[in-house]
């Protein structure tokens, strides 16, 4: 690993194998950022190719923060922020049968709503990191690392957004 | 409990008991705690990432860098600089043309109030655009400038150049005549690789592309503009074909030598009458009308 570390980059299979470990996570992050899939597979693109024109000057330890810098300081003409599309999974089964009552259902279904207008309504930063926790299951510091932040102010984020969307939520109550 | 970072820990799970347990008894807790359940069921649209791959593939190689524009901004944009380029090429290609008929005279201005005076059948053309960088005129005939002061102004014939700086001279190019009188300021002519310079009151002209001694000229202002026009051992000829734009009228030779013949002196040219009296009894012609035209003979 350590050896091929300067060259790894150039090399096509380790470049298709880097990829394939952290497109997804890039896309997913700029989706949160741009509210856009489009912007955020160009963005991903881009930021790809340009990993790909300096991978002999960029070592394997240091591409992913390469690439998440590069797709942060790309500046887009930015067509307003249009909202996140987000859906529930529907594999989640509810844990208790005894509580399927349709009653419950309905309380369910407008809480998942709810939620879903609270996200909409965070800022951009708190949103990020929430759905990159959420959503993308990224720890604390792979958050901080994505954002170029702290670990401190990532939990400081994050609790911001929970507070926001509690307030969001029982205030529609 | 109301630190800035407990719920992030506790989404974390990084709470002790002895605190989770005091969280737990707030009355916040149970939309926290949804909050927290329903959201890890939260997903977004999947991406083709064997496509984006595929994308990344295709331009690992790309020789300039090229930044992906949603289809139809680039459609926005190729319109624009298609009406743009039309626009442009349509404005600066214009050609503005200012025309005299036979009888008639034109006077003009150019865009930097340059005059024009053109003479009975002659025609201009110049573009408007860009005027004051490129001050430039297509000439076919004659006609008089009185140009503003400025960088150089060409005059274009198909026999020469006139070049001038801030000056007032005559042109005439008609059939294979070419003159030029300067009456103020300074004129360069180029006719056929030669260059002559010219200062108020001389003239230079080329017939057929052989230059004639021209005897200078003690008047401010071409005679045509006052419709009396001196002429200097000149063609009958020409100056026949001079009579026939300014009178608007037909005049046959009866005999082809009368069209060599040489005339010094003044023609009227808004007296027919008086310019026919005049060459007749200096060179013992007659004249006499047959419908609309009118025949010179020998007497």
């Amino acid at each position: 690993m350590k050896d091929n570390s300067l060259k790894g980059i150039c090399e096509d299979i380790i470049f298709a194998n880097f990829f394939k470990n952290h497109a997804k996570s890039l896309r997913n992050y700029l989706y949160y950022k741009y509210g856009n899939e489009e912007q955020a597979e160009d963005v991903t693109q881009e930021a790809f190719i340009k990993l790909w024109e300096n991978c002999a000057n960029v070592p394997l330890d240091k591409a992913k923060s390469f690439l998440y810098t590069v797709a942060n300081n790309t500046t887009l003409n930015h067509i307003a922020h249009q909202k996140v599309v987000l859906e529930y999974s529907k594999k989640s089964a509810p844990k208790n049968t005894d509580n399927q009552s349709p009653e419950f259902l309905l309380e369910e279904d407008q809480f998942k709503t709810k939620l879903q207008n609270a996200i909409a309504k965070l800022t951009e930063a708190q949103r990020t990191a929430f759905l990159l926790h959420r959503i993308d299951g990224k720890k604390y510091h792979e958050i901080a690392e994505i954002l170029g932040i702290s670990v401190k102010a990532v939990e400081k984020r994050l609790h911001g957004a929970l507070t926001e969307l509690r307030k969001e939520i029982d205030n529609l109550r | 409990m109301n630190n800035e970072n407990m719920l992030a820990k506790w989404l974390n799970n990084e709470l002790d008991e002895k605190e989770l347990k005091a969280f737990m008894a707030t009355p916040e807790y149970a939309t926290y705690n949804k909050i927290k359940e329903y959201s890890a069921q939260l997903t977004i649209p999947e991406a083709d990432m064997d496509t984006l791959y595929s994308r990344i593939e295709a331009n690992k190689n790309r020789p300039v860098k090229v930044r992906t524009m949603s289809p139809w901004i680039s459609r926005i944009a190729a319109m624009l600089i298609l009406a743009l380029g039309v626009t442009y090429f349509v404005y600066t290609n214009k050609t503005t043309t200012a025309f005299a008929e036979n009888g008639q005279r034109t006077e003009f201005l150019l865009p930097d109030n340059s005059s024009v005076t053109l003479n009975s059948g002659s025609e201009a053309d110049y573009k408007a655009w860009n005027w004051k960088n490129n001050r430039k005129l297509h000439l076919d005939g004659e006609a008089y400038f009185k140009v503003a002061k400025g960088q150089t102004f060409d005059v274009i014939t198909t026999m020469g150049k006139v070049t001038v700086v801030g000056t007032q001279f005559n042109v005439k190019a008609r059939d294979n005549r070419f003159d030029v009188t300067c009456f103020e300021g300074k004129v360069r002519v180029s006719s056929n690789g030669n260059t002559i310079l010219l200062t108020p009151g001389m003239s230079v002209a080329f017939d057929n592309g052989k230059q004639l001694d021209m005897p200078s000229d003690e008047d401010t202002q071409p005679g045509w503009l006052t419709y009396e026009v001196n002429y200097q051992h000149e063609e009958l000829g020409r100056i026949i074909e001079e009579m026939k734009r300014q009178y608007r009228v037909d005049i046959e030779l009866s005999d082809k030598q009368i069209s060599t013949i040489k005339h010094s002196g003044k023609i009227p040219m808004n007296n027919i009458g008086d310019a026919l009296e005049i060459i007749e009894t200096a060179h013992h012609l007659k004249s006499h009308k047959a419908g609309n035209k009118i025949i010179l003979s020998v007497e």
